[in-house]
């Protein structure tokens, strides 16, 4: 590109241009608020205005202004005649899976990317776009190849089958215990449906994610910092627990907060993964408004205390970081 | 130690390449059914995904339509947003900034059922249209901080410089603001680009099952087994993604988008 | 066109007062140095001058044209910046043609003209260069022809020589002198560096806090200071603070002899220079014991650090001059020559 190629356009424009600068901008400026409250803003009010909704016979629903719905999540429909806590516990699986699948990948992307930050400019971005390109690989293929690896007529379990493994871990009375936890069927090892399968595929889902979040401040990271502590006696591992991670807690902790956010929205890992009892607001969402129930206005409920549950999660994780950097 | 780190990288990345290469391979089977290792390796599956198949050519086309349409969308309304952000820092700018990023910061279901309402209403649920607008407000994010990155580099005497030349702002504009700034603006469309392909939930609410991306197909398809055109489709998306994003690490700055110690080499 | 007239030009960002009510006249074709520490408020009164910050009050008048009001891109003075500013995404040939190219000069014509600019400047050859290929003297070699290129009536250069080394630095400043002089362009530079303002300039002011100090010559700022700080801001000096009466000034135990009108009684602020400062044995005025605490030979000079019982003194001599030969812990006899004495308001009665 060179210089001639940039104005040429600009000098033909600039006198009308001139003219037109003020209303042009407010005009934009207009058009850009307007874009952004219809397309961002708009879609969350309507969840909320229809969360109060009732629904009528036959999958159809009307505006209201009902608590009904917001009382069928906390206690059930029948309530006070009979108390179900079955969408609390929905909720309750949302996080149990949430916290569990982003602290495994967390504390299994941080020493991960301490080495990335090591490397050479080059192989970091190598291994950049290999990361990135893992991140924004589809939910449904990640499953798919999960799927694949772990059902029970192909990949691991066959795999142990041939080797001969199930045998031994029959042999050596370890089976029983995989049996106790659920990873095994009388005859082999299973993976699906277990909580394990789930764990491991959200926790797969968010690893790039953590790796790219982290990246920044381990990045900055000053090696001379570390250097001054080697020099004063400490060994690698004293001076990792007394300057690499103190000076690291507070991005380590908002990468598990956002990755946690995200995970409580998990929908195809946890429908192909979790066992049906132990199913999630996200899954009973979706039921609700496209699937089986079909009960827009409770879907939209769930939502919004989905929603609750992970702003008031982000507020408190804003909290606590304050309360730590004036500390 | 070091011995250590590299052994545990190359754990990571064997993990993570796990279930893609497990993906890849099933792509080459020539029956109806998923095998791993594959069982009689044909390329007929390619044929099927690109050519043959309508539902999935069709897929293809719908997936294509709504990443490109949306990248662009995404551009445009992040440009303005983080240009009155760089030039003024206003409150309303801010706003603009932190409302437009909202989509991106909450769980992607919420978002898609709010969008499935929406276009309930304004008629544009299962619309391909509706669908592109969807993931251009989903993803604007993206761009929005790219582009901002991308602004906050230009080193601001630039602009006096221009000024003492004799340049006014819009000469100023396409000078120095925007030959600076394009790699950044093209990152941010690839990475909308690249995440509206893979997104999932947001396009599943809002197209109402009457048309399909390949994402979207591939779902369906989940429940009545595999077929190896899947893995195909596995194998295009991987690739588009590779080389994406290896066009930015190579024309554009990765570790400076990512957020790196730029002091450092 | 004529000079360049501030008038009661001032700034003032939120609270503060970046730079006080000033008026200042830049002749014809003269080079100005603006002079002072950092955060003086030189550099935004030559953003004012260039037009990229607004005066707060103040009329700026260009001959006798008042362009207070007209902005950067109007007023086309050319401006080259401490770090330089130049396009990284242009070659050298099109950074030197951009204000041509923009004002719509055919291509042809402008690079021609940029050629001419870079031969100028000892360039030749490198126009299709990019910015980052080349030195820190040649990007500011560049520098200064893009800014000539539009042929402005001032010429504005902001701390230019600051990201170059020492050595390079000295022949630059004597490169752009020759040149300014040659192209006989109103030029105005912001430097803290005292050796490269008195190496360019006719015309020093020298500025602290937001305010001229003084307006002088070169050879005045240094030898003729107007008051306390540009004694101290430009070159070395000793100082004594003391109080005037009848004809000498009262430091301590001891009386000092000077030239100075001052009130009976008035708190005032002696300076002298180390080189004006002799140990000898000449039976003059103003002589005080010291003791030798450190002395140092730097090539061209030799110092001697004393101490007396008006406080330390150095004393300077150049290499060649007849001096004494002292080390460190012998006592001697300072001596202040009357004449050297530049006596000054007392800083508690300013």
């Amino acid at each position: 590109m060179t210089i001639a190629d940039d104005i040429s356009v600009s000098r033909a424009d600039r006198p009308e241009r001139r003219v037109s600068t003020l209303p042009a901008k407010t005009i934009l400026l207009g058009l850009l608020t307007s874009i952004i409250v219809v397309f961002c803003v708009l879609p969350f009010l309507l969840v909320l205005a229809i969360s109060f909704g009732r629904k009528v016979d036959g999958a159809a629903w009307v505006w209201d202004f009902t608590f009904d719905n917001y009382q069928r999540f906390f206690v059930g429909v029948l309530w006070p005649d009979e108390v179900t806590f079955l969408y609390l516990q929905q909720l309750g699986f949302s996080f149990y899976f949430a916290v569990i699948a982003s602290l495994l990948a967390v504390l299994t992307a941080l020493p991960f990317t301490l080495q990335l930050t090591r490397l050479k400019r080059t192989s970091q971005a190598m291994w950049l776009v290999f990361i990135m390109a893992s991140l924004s690989l589809s939910e449904v293929f990640i499953v798919m190849g999960w799927d694949i690896l772990l059902s029970n007529n192909s990949g691991l379990p066959k795999l142990f089958k041939e080797t001969g493994l199930t045998q031994w871990l029959k042999d050596v009375g370890w089976f029983q215990h995989l049996r106790d936890w659920g990873l095994a069927n009388p005859r082999n090892v299973k993976f699906k449906t277990s909580d394990f399968a789930t764990i491991l595929t959200m926790s797969y889902l968010v690893w790039p994610y953590a790796v790219i979040l982290l990246y920044p401040a381990l990045s900055r990271l000053d090696p001379s910092l570390s250097e001054a502590a080697r020099t004063m006696g400490a060994s690698r591992w004293t001076v990792t627990r007394t300057v690499t991670l103190p000076s690291i807690r507070l991005p380590l902790f908002g990468t598990t907060l956002l990755l946690f956010v995200f995970l409580l929205g998990t929908y195809v890992s946890i429908t192909v993964f979790a066992a049906p009892n132990k199913h999630t607001t996200a899954v009973a969402i979706y039921s609700n408004i496209r699937g089986a129930n079909l009960n827009a206005p409770f879907g939209a409920t769930q939502a919004i205390m989905l929603l609750i549950s992970a702003s008031a999660c982000l507020y408190l994780g804003h909290v606590f970081n304050r309360r730590s950097e004036v500390r | 130690m070091r011995i250590f780190g590299a052994f545990y990288m190359g754990l990571s990345a064997l993990l993570l390449a796990l279930p893609i290469v497990v993906v890849c391979a099933a792509a080459l089977n020539s029956g109806r059914s998923m095998f791993f290792p594959p069982q009689d390796p044909t390329l007929a599956r390619f044929g099927e995904f690109f050519v043959s198949e309508p539902v999935w050519t069709n897929a293809l086309w719908n997936s294509i339509i709504v990443a490109v349409g949306a990248a662009t969308l995404a551009v445009l309304m992040a440009w303005p947003i983080a240009y009155l952000l760089w030039s003024t820092g206003s409150k309303l700018s801010k706003t603009l900034a932190g409302l437009g990023s909202l989509p991106f910061a909450v769980p992607p279901i919420v978002f898609g059922v709010g969008l499935g309402f929406f276009w309930a209403f304004t008629g544009g649920l299962g619309a391909l249209w509706a669908g592109v607008i969807s993931h251009a407000i989903l993803l604007m994010a993206l761009p929005l901080v790219t582009i901002s990155i991308g602004l906050q580099s230009i080193d601001r005497s630039h602009l006096d410089a221009a000024a003492t030349m004799g340049a006014t702002e819009q000469v100023a504009f396409k000078t120095v603001v925007l030959p600076q700034t394009v790699p950044y603006t093209i990152s941010g469309f690839f990475f909308v680009l690249v995440l509206s392909f893979n997104e999932f939930i947001v396009i599943f609410f809002v197209s109402a099952s009457s048309y399909a991306t390949v994402t979207l197909q591939i779902f369906n398809s989940l429940r009545n087994g595999y077929t190896p055109t899947m893995a195909v489709a596995a194998i295009t998306f991987l690739a588009v993604s590779v080389l994406v994003f290896s066009a930015i690490a190579r024309w554009g700055d990765l570790p400076r988008l990512m957020g790196a110690d730029q002091s450092r080499k | 066109m004529g000079g360049l007239v501030l008038k009661g030009i001032s700034k003032s960002f939120g609270n503060t007062r970046a730079v006080e009510p000033t008026d200042l006249t830049f002749a014809k074709g003269e080079l100005t140095a603006l002079l002072g520490p950092s955060g003086c408020g030189k550099t935004t009164l030559l953003r004012m001058i260039a037009g990229l910050e607004e005066p707060t009050r103040g009329v700026i008048l260009l001959g006798d044209t008042d362009i207070t009001r007209l902005t950067a891109h109007k007023r086309k003075f050319g401006m080259v910046f401490q770090s330089f500013a130049l396009f990284p995404h242009y070659s050298v040939r099109e950074n030197v043609a951009y204000s041509l190219i923009i004002d719509g000069v055919p291509k042809a014509q402008a690079y021609e003209k940029a050629n001419e600019l870079l031969e100028t400047v000892q360039l030749v050859g490198f126009g299709d260069r990019r910015i980052g290929e080349l030195s820190g003297g040649q990007r500011q070699r560049v520098a200064i022809a893009r800014a000539l290129a539009q042929e402005p009536e001032v010429f504005l250069l902001d701390e230019p020589m600051s990201a170059l080394d020492a050595k390079l630095r000295e022949e630059m400043q004597v490169e752009l002198r020759l040149l300014q002089q040659r192209l006989g362009i109103t030029t105005i530079v912001v430097t803290h560096d005292q050796r490269e303002a008195m190496t360019m300039a006719d015309q020093i002011v020298v500025m602290s806090n937001g305010r001229v100090e003084q307006i002088a010559k070169p050879q005045d700022v240094y030898h003729k200071p107007a008051n306390a700080f540009v004694a101290d801001f430009i070159g070395k000096a000793n100082f004594f603070d003391g109080v005037y009466r009848d004809g000498a000034i009262q430091v301590g135990d001891c009386r000092l002899k000077a030239k100075a009108g001052f009130q009976s009684g008035s708190l005032v602020r002696v300076a002298i220079r180390p080189e004006r400062t002799c140990i000898d044995d000449d039976p003059g005025e103003n002589r005080i014991p010291a003791r030798v605490m450190f002395v140092r030979d730097l090539g061209p000079l030799r110092e001697y650090h004393l101490q007396s019982e008006i406080g330390p003194i150095i004393v300077e001599y150049a290499a060649g001059e007849t001096g004494p030969s002292l080390v460190k812990g012998d006592t001697t006899t300072v001596r202040l020559p009357p004449d050297a004495l530049q006596v000054f308001p007392g800083a508690r009665a300013a």
